[in-house]
């Protein structure tokens, strides 16, 4: 279980996270979307400690990750893959050789990436060929990055899987295939899901429970269908924006 | 009509000759700051490094792949400048000494070539070739958050990214230094011999009568902490770049001149220390 209490942060003295609680809990599929500059990238990263928070506290399995120090932060960090915004794939490396960083060291070391069958399996499992294995990140389509990024995220089976922004930057196909994709990882593997997003339908599709981040604090939280009928005006107002055609016509 | 545009310019503070003084020293106290900043992320940095360094096992491979990037893909560079600069040293040493021996050109160019330029030239052309490439490829990783991916992976940046390359670059100076010296004597005495009335021998003699176990040392040790200033200063700056493409761009730029700032200044420190130990 991951519990966040608390949480704020200041980035450009700005409070981007200001007083979030938040419990996930194993199994669980949760998406956290809000607009644009909600914090909501943020959030995430102070789960896997690359942010430290300025107030509140953050456990994964009871330990705290403000508090670890380095052998701490590396287990709480072996429990946890992350799948960035940009697929954050080495550019001098294979597709093989990034998937298999999400193996440990010792791992990397023994076996080579382009013939150890626990990468070969990573990404059959999002549906890519083992001849994309010898690819470098540039040969590579957006979509085929994002799916290699999963299966780097995927390979070491770790508990939790946090998704920043899965589907930003893709087509509307790609981007349904990347949201089938992680539903059906998540009915495969059983890991627990963190997704972060301001695609409202991907939102709804992905999360078990969905919370709605705004202003830096948690406005509204609950599953798909509480969502649906709240009727807090910020909720209704991000769920079914309007356009304001009279602002442009003048 | 924008009541700005009619006050008074006297009436502005910060014309007034205390908004000036109070200006001037805000300007100066946040280049304190941010000095002092980097000099303390560099020392953290710094300290991370050594103990990595600590640990070859871990970064092995990586540092035989930045050893070729670093020192066999820069030697032709770095030999055509040694034998560009040897060459120019004997002319002009040779036109200039019209009232002693010729044998002072050999003399010359061989206290030349191994107590500056061979090191020193050669660090500036690492600088512009690796050190950019360095704060470049680094800086692009922390931007499109292959930093980040490393630590959520469980690696050490420094152990993964920053040894290999200090490691790297300090062994590989040596040969580079050591080349550098070789081809800068060698295209002196060609030029020596094809454009100065001097033989062969008149050459050697005034190389052999320059040269001495400690000068090559000198030079070998110049190489080797050059070597680490312009791997660390480009792994720094690489690692602190931020804002996209552009930041990227800026980054490469403050390695090559933070280096050669750097490089100079070890090189004023290291010459009364040779002079020492002569």
């Amino acid at each position: 279980m991951i519990q966040i209490q608390g949480l704020r942060k200041v980035l450009n003295g700005k409070a981007v996270l200001d007083g979030v609680d938040l419990d996930i809990h194993e199994g669980m599929s949760l998406v956290i979307m809000g607009p644009s500059g909600t914090g909501k990238s943020v959030l995430l990263k102070h789960i896997v400690g690359l942010f430290d928070p300025d107030e509140g506290e953050i456990l994964v399995e009871g330990m705290s990750v403000p508090n670890a120090g380095g052998k701490q932060i590396k287990e709480i960090r072996s429990r946890i893959s992350y799948v960035f915004q940009n697929a954050a794939l080495f550019d001098s490396l294979t597709a093989g050789q990034n998937i298999q960083l999400g193996l440990s060291e010792e791992h990397c070391r023994r076996v080579p990436a382009h013939s150890d069958p626990l990468v070969e399996e990573a990404i059959s499992h999002v549906n890519l060929g083992p001849e994309v294995l010898r690819l470098l990140p540039a040969e590579l389509s957006g979509g085929m990055q994002k799916r290699v990024a999963i299966a780097r995220a995927i390979v070491g089976r770790q508990k939790y899987i946090l998704y920043d922004e899965p589907t930003t930057g893709l087509d509307p196909v790609n981007a349904n295939v990347i949201n089938r994709l992680i539903a059906r990882l998540q009915g495969e593997i059983g890991a627990t899901s963190v997704i972060v997003t301001h695609d409202v339908e991907s939102a709804f599709y992905l999360g078990d429970r969905i919370v709605l981040l705004a202003n830096g604090r948690v406005q509204a939280s609950g599953t798909p269908d509480e969502l649906r009928g709240s009727r807090d005006p910020i909720v209704q107002d991000f769920l079914h924006p309007k356009l304001d055609t009279e602002e442009f016509n003048g | 009509m924008n009541p700005r545009h009619t006050a008074k310019p006297q009436n502005d503070p910060t014309l007034s000759e205390e908004g000036l003084i109070a200006g001037w020293l805000g300007r100066l106290g946040r280049a304190v700051l941010v000095g002092s900043r980097h000099i303390g992320r560099a020392g953290i940095l710094a300290a991370a490094t050594f103990v990595s360094v600590l640990k070859p096992a871990e970064y092995r491979r990586e540092a035989f792949v930045q050893a070729k990037k670093i020192g066999i893909d820069s030697l032709p560079l770095v030999l055509l400048v040694a034998a560009l600069s040897g060459s120019i040293l004997a002319q002009q040493s040779g036109y200039q000494f019209t009232e002693i021996p010729l044998w002072v050109v050999g003399n010359t160019v061989a206290a030349g070539m191994l107590t500056e330029l061979a090191p020193l030239l050669s660090a500036i052309i690492m600088a512009g070739r690796v050190g950019s490439g360095i704060g470049a490829e680094l800086g692009t990783m922390k931007v499109t958050n292959q930093i980040d991916a490393l630590r959520t992976l469980g690696r050490d940046p420094v152990t993964e990214l920053v040894a290999p390359r200090v490691v790297a670059g300090a062994i590989m100076m040596l040969p580079i230094v050591i080349f550098a010296n070789i081809v800068g004597i060698w295209s002196g005495w060609l030029s020596a011999i094809a454009l100065l009335p001097m033989t062969t021998h008149e050459y050697v003699y005034g190389v052999q009568n320059y040269y001495h176990a400690a000068s090559l040392i000198f030079s070998l040790v110049k190489g080797f902490f050059f070597g680490i200033t312009i791997t660390f200063t480009a792994c720094y700056v690489g690692l602190q770049a931020e804002g996209g493409a552009a930041g990227v761009g800026r980054t490469a730029t403050n390695a090559v001149v933070s280096i050669i700032v750097l490089i100079m200044m070890l090189d004023v420190f290291l010459a009364p220390l040779y002079k020492a130990f002569q």
